[in-house]
């Protein structure tokens, strides 16, 4: 029986995700012997024609990670759909919008002026901007649209499962691939990873206090965290509590917070709202009967930027997807 | 009728009935004022505010109890800090501060819910229709 | 199975009718997905209108019912009792104000008919989604404790007592009495206090329904009216109340001698030792503070001369649980320091005492056995009463000293014949019945009285001490302070293990001064007694009549408790355990289950407020009626 047709491919990203499947390290060698890999721009030389002339639903699985921020990208992905069974929206980048997302702070034109024009290591005196068509000599040569908004890869494509992370765990790609191999999947659109967030595994709950407040707000940098202690016990935000397990703790058991890179539980509409949320319901708690309104607003703005932090990951993915320009 | 609306969220046990005093003062106050009952501003959801916004509201009030006199003892802290930080990452997303409002009336306070009411309606005519991509 | 809701627009004649075009409305609902049958009323909350609903929810066999209407803080029980009889659910109704918050704030009728169509719509959308919830007692818990045995706790506790009801007394010190049973003689009977009050306590001791706790302290309090769970640090008192027979032999070999705070400090007690004699219980208890042996050195002299075994220095501490409908809190009162106001010389001149510590003279059971002395064991000629100590700084008079001053200086007249007295005092506080007539005796046997105001400041002359005051100075041998009352230092720790306010003075808070005077803010916690305010005896004993007399009316051994239907539910498979909604809750109705990781709301304590589930960074809490889809389907029909 013929091997089940596989494809990778990546969008707005950094090139982790694919890392993270050369990661499954003696695994990988399972994978190659199950399945086959038909395209994957990154480590083979099959080319967009060769997916083209593929016919509807002739790959099982595509794993697309990456946002999608380029009409060159929306092509691509709307073509892996069209020849795909299966699309599963791999890392945060496809699942939320992740880093790439926070550029929806800014528009075409913004980021445009930043990067060709304003950066001080520019040498551009003619301020040449990329352009969508340009003749050079008797041609004519195009270049994708570059969009205004960043978007999620369900924004643009139906998708079938998510594999979050920043870069998902090796663990968490095996258990999915080998779901999907076996046919044991669980209802289209589910995430997958564990159901709670990342406080039910997390290694400091055993010593958190169950009157959990904050005093104070410290960045990281300001103290040295304590290894056993709930890093919000200290001050130090921590997204754990709004945001998916099944990452295996990495970043707690090196001593940093959550950041949120799994995106939030199957309840949560938008991570960034309920994490600050849950932030500010507990910040200056045991107090907040003597406090007057300054005293609460000086504790609260002891958050200095609260989108960027709270919509780190999943801005594009969020209520309002993108900062209204003026 | 295109005004743009403005979803208030008013407490069961305070604001709420300063909007019932308002109503039998027969003091005026714009329509696009749509008032949702809640049982306390601590209810009130920052998701649930940017959902009002995403659906299509200009503006969301929330009316709470005094600090002091929530009915639940503390919710109206709890929606006090809420909403600070909510505002400040709205401005950071481009959304107007003013466009959401926290204040407080009483039971008994029938004119001052209708001042308020205005007075937030016409922050948000100032504003105009808040148009999101 | 699709659902069929039932919209009914009430015109509520022309408040509504003429303001909003009800028909219009009426006729455009019917349009709206699962909308069965859409009526307009005249008059829903009539008898006839509500007849009309019940059978209107029979006929159209409606599974949700929408009442577009006034407030519904008028009249939405009277609705939900309606769909009840009419075989529905209340929780399926949803009733929405098109007339305070619409027609009657709304001059202009399209603008009017316009936003009533929204907040129906609204309506619609949010019936849709909800859900039945069925009503939940429990039993009234009848049972009462009572913090402190004074005479306000003592009236509480014996007018309580009764068949099937228990009352719990809770006492700070090893035995009850409280500051009564340090008086010689009380206004305005001038009979014995002790004595007074002797019935009472032997009545409380005995009586089968009061358990009683002495040494012990409330440590920790949830719960509201019906239904208060407590925990009570019953002390170590080394002595086994069961063995000890109350000899007192145990007293005379102990080594260590203390300042007697029951005398003021004018005399000394043992580290083993009873607050007075004759305090019941009669057993008494080893202060481990001071105690030898729990400072670390070898003694044990009381438990060798005890000839009933009943010393036990391995005694513990133990916390007792107790389920109780209502607690009275009769913690009472102190005296405000003098020391805090130098110009009155407490503390720098030997003669200058409180009246309490002059009380502790006179009293025959006292460090003098009833003599009045000095500091050098004579008797005084002259004593000044010096009123109004503190009275200034605190803000408020505490009602009382005038009365026990004026019967001091009576008591000294009898005891120390020629004895000159003069009284310093701002205003003459003498409210009652026969108090009057005590300052009329006062004068008529000769006790000089100057109207010093605040503006009084004592020093000496050798011996002797200089009361000035106004450019006067009288020289006298004794000065006796009348200092303000105060409340208990414990006040504060109690009020936040109940969570209840106190007043700007420190007192508890009654609900309302006038209407609510022995109750506060919190349902089922009543205030008796001077920790309320300073009071004298009389008061407080008919506040812990009125109290008990409450409790006795509302808290009937059988009866049911409803609880709240809208409370806050944690889905326990998405509840990861993160703890935040914990700190949240101001009943304390969330708990963390250790063994399954997560946070567990006890239905009988949450009050459906849902601070906890706009917190809740999961989404796993969840508040019954007022879910996030519910309001999101409201905001959708509002927005149009």
């Amino acid at each position: 029986m013929a091997k089940p047709k596989v494809a990778f491919y990546w969008c707005a990203s950094c090139g982790g995700c694919e890392e993270a499947v050369v990661d499954l390290n003696e695994d990988i060698l399972k994978v190659v012997e199950a399945v086959d890999i038909v395209f994957w721009p990154v480590a083979l030389d099959f080319k967009k024609k060769d997916v083209e002339a593929m016919g509807d639903g002739e790959i099982a699985v595509s794993f697309i990670n990456g946002a999608i921020r380029t009409e060159e990208q929306e092509e691509m992905v709307k073509l892996l759909r069209k020849k795909s069974g299966l699309i599963v929206a791999f890392g945060s980048c496809s699942h939320l919008g992740g880093i790439p997302g926070l550029a929806n702070f800014w528009n075409r034109d913004a980021i445009f002026e930043r990067v060709y024009k304003e950066i001080p290591s520019n040498a551009n005196p003619e301020n040449v901007f990329p352009k969508t068509k340009a003749k050079v000599g008797e041609k004519e040569l195009t270049l994708p649209e570059f969009w205004d908004t960043v978007h999620t890869l369900d924004q643009v494509i139906d998708v079938d499962y998510y594999l979050p992370g920043c870069a998902p765990p090796p663990d968490l790609i095996m258990q999915g691939i080998t779901a999907i191999l076996e046919g044991k999947l669980p209802e289209k659109g589910t995430v997958l990873a564990p159901d709670k967030s990342l406080c039910d595994t997390c290694p400091r709950g055993e010593n958190k206090p169950e009157k959990l407040s904050i005093k104070e707000i410290k960045r990281p940098y300001e103290i040295i965290p304590d290894p056993e202690k709930c890093f919000l016990e200290e001050g130090i935000i921590c997204l754990g509590p709004v945001t998916r397990s099944g990452c295996g703790e990495r970043c707690i058991n090196a001593n940093m917070p959550c950041r949120g890179c799994f995106g939030p539980t199957k309840e949560v509409i938008d991570q960034g709202a309920k994490g600050l949320s849950a932030i500010a319901s507990i910040l200056g708690v045991e107090d907040e009967e003597k406090m007057t309104e300054k005293d609460m607003q000086k504790l609260t703005d002891q958050i200095v930027d609260p989108a960027g932090l709270f919509y780190m990951y999943s801005l594009a993915s969020s209520l309002l997807k993108r900062k209204r320009m003026a | 009728m295109n005004e743009p609306t403005i979803v208030s969220f008013l407490c069961n046990w305070c604001s709420y009935e300063g909007a019932d005093k308002a109503g039998g003062a027969r003091l005026n106050y714009p329509a696009n004022i749509r008032i949702i009952r809640v049982m306390c501003s601590g209810r009130v959801d920052p998701e649930l505010v940017i959902q009002a916004l995403k659906e299509g509201a200009s503006g969301v009030l929330i009316l709470g109890c005094h600090p002091g006199d929530c009915h639940y003892k503390k919710g109206n802290y709890k929606a006090l800090r809420r909403t600070h930080l909510l505002k400040k990452t709205l401005k950071q997303l481009g959304v107007e501060e003013e466009r959401v409002r926290l204040d407080w009336v009483a039971a008994g306070e029938g004119e001052r819910f209708a001042e308020v009411a205005n007075e937030m309606a016409e922050t948000i005519k100032n504003l105009g229709p808040l148009e999101l991509s | 199975m699709a659902e069929r809701i039932g919209v009914y627009v009430c015109k509520c004649g022309p408040n509504i009718g003429d303001r909003v075009d009800v028909d219009a409305i009426v006729n455009k609902v019917k349009g709206i997905e699962d909308v069965a049958v859409a009526k307009s009323h005249n008059l829903l909350c009539s008898g006839e209108g509500l007849k009309f609903l019940k059978e209107e929810i029979k006929n159209e066999k409606l599974s949700r019912v929408v009442i577009a209407a006034c407030t519904p803080k008028q009249y939405e029980v009277k609705f939900m009792r309606a769909c009840e009889e009419g075989g529905l659910n209340p929780y399926l109704m949803q009733m929405t104000n098109i007339r305070e918050q619409c027609a009657w704030v709304t001059p202009d009728k399209s603008a009017a008919t316009e936003k009533a169509k929204s907040f129906i719509t609204a309506a619609i959308n949010r019936v849709s989604l909800q859900e039945s919830i069925e009503k939940k007692e429990i039993d009234i818990q009848p049972d009462v404790l009572v913090v402190g045995g004074g005479v306000a706790g003592l009236e509480a506790c014996l007018s309580l007592a009764q068949k099937g009801r228990k009352v719990y007394l809770v006492e700070k010190s090893p035995c009850i009495g409280g500051l009564t049973a340090r008086f010689e003689e009380v206004y305005p009977t001038m009979e014995c206090a002790p004595c007074m009050i002797a019935p009472e306590l032997q009545e409380i001791l005995q009586k089968e329904n009061i358990e009683t706790f002495t040494y012990s302290e409330i440590e920790e309090v949830v719960g509201s009216l019906g239904n208060f769970t407590v925990k009570v640090k019953k002390k170590a008192r080394y002595v086994s109340e069961e063995a000890c027979i109350g000899c007192d032999a145990c007293f005379e070999p102990c080594p260590v001698e203390v300042p007697d705070e029951y005398d003021e400090g004018l005399s000394t007690r043992k580290a083993i030792y009873l607050p007075f004699a004759g305090g019941l219980p009669n057993v008494p208890v080893i202060d481990k503070d001071n105690c030898k042996r729990f400072k670390g050195e070898k003694c044990s002299i009381c438990q060798e001369n005890c000839s009933f075994d009943a010393i036990n220095y391995d005694d513990e501490d133990k916390t007792i649980e107790k389920n109780v409908g209502a607690i009275i809190l009769a913690t009472g009162s102190t005296l405000f320091d003098p020391t805090e106001l130098p110009q009155y010389g407490y503390g720098k001149y030997d003669n200058v005492l409180t009246a309490m510590q002059l009380e502790r003279l006179h009293a025959s059971n006292g460090p003098t056995g009833g003599k009045i002395q000095l500091k050098n064991g004579k008797e005084p000629k002259s004593i000044a009463f010096v009123y109004c100590v503190g009275r200034k700084e605190k803000g408020y008079c505490s009602g009382i000293c005038c009365m026990y001053s004026l019967t001091l200086a009576r008591l000294m007249r009898e005891k120390l014949p020629g004895v000159k007295i003069h009284t310093f005092y701002t205003d003459m506080c003498l409210p009652k019945k026969e108090h009057q007539k005590m300052y009329k005796e006062a004068m008529e046997k000769g006790i000089e009285f100057i109207r010093s105001g605040e503006n009084v400041t004592v020093t000496d002359k050798g011996e002797k001490i200089i009361v000035g005051t106004n450019g006067k100075k009288i020289s006298v041998d004794m000065v006796v302070l009348a200092p303000a009352v105060e409340p208990n230092p414990d006040t504060a720790k109690i009020a936040e293990i109940l969570d209840i306010p106190r007043d700007d003075q420190g007192f508890f808070a009654e609900e309302h001064t006038l209407m609510k005077p022995f109750s506060t803010a919190l349902e089922g916690v009543f205030l008796v007694g001077s920790c309320q305010g300073p009071k004298d005896i009389g008061d407080a004993v008919a506040q812990g009549g009125a109290a008990a007399g409450r409790i006795l009316s509302r808290l009937i051994p059988g009866e049911k408790l409803e609880l709240e239907a809208k409370v806050s539910e944690i889905n326990e498979d998405l509840c990861s355990g993160c703890n935040i909604c914990i700190v949240l809750c101001p009943y304390s109705a969330i708990s963390r289950d250790a063994e399954k990781k997560i946070s567990v709301v006890d239905e009988t304590l949450c009050r459906g407020c849902g601070t906890c589930v706009s917190a809740c960074p999961s989404g796993a809490a969840r508040a019954k009626h007022f879910t996030k889809e519910q309001i999101f389907a409201e905001i959708k029909g509002v927005v149009r």
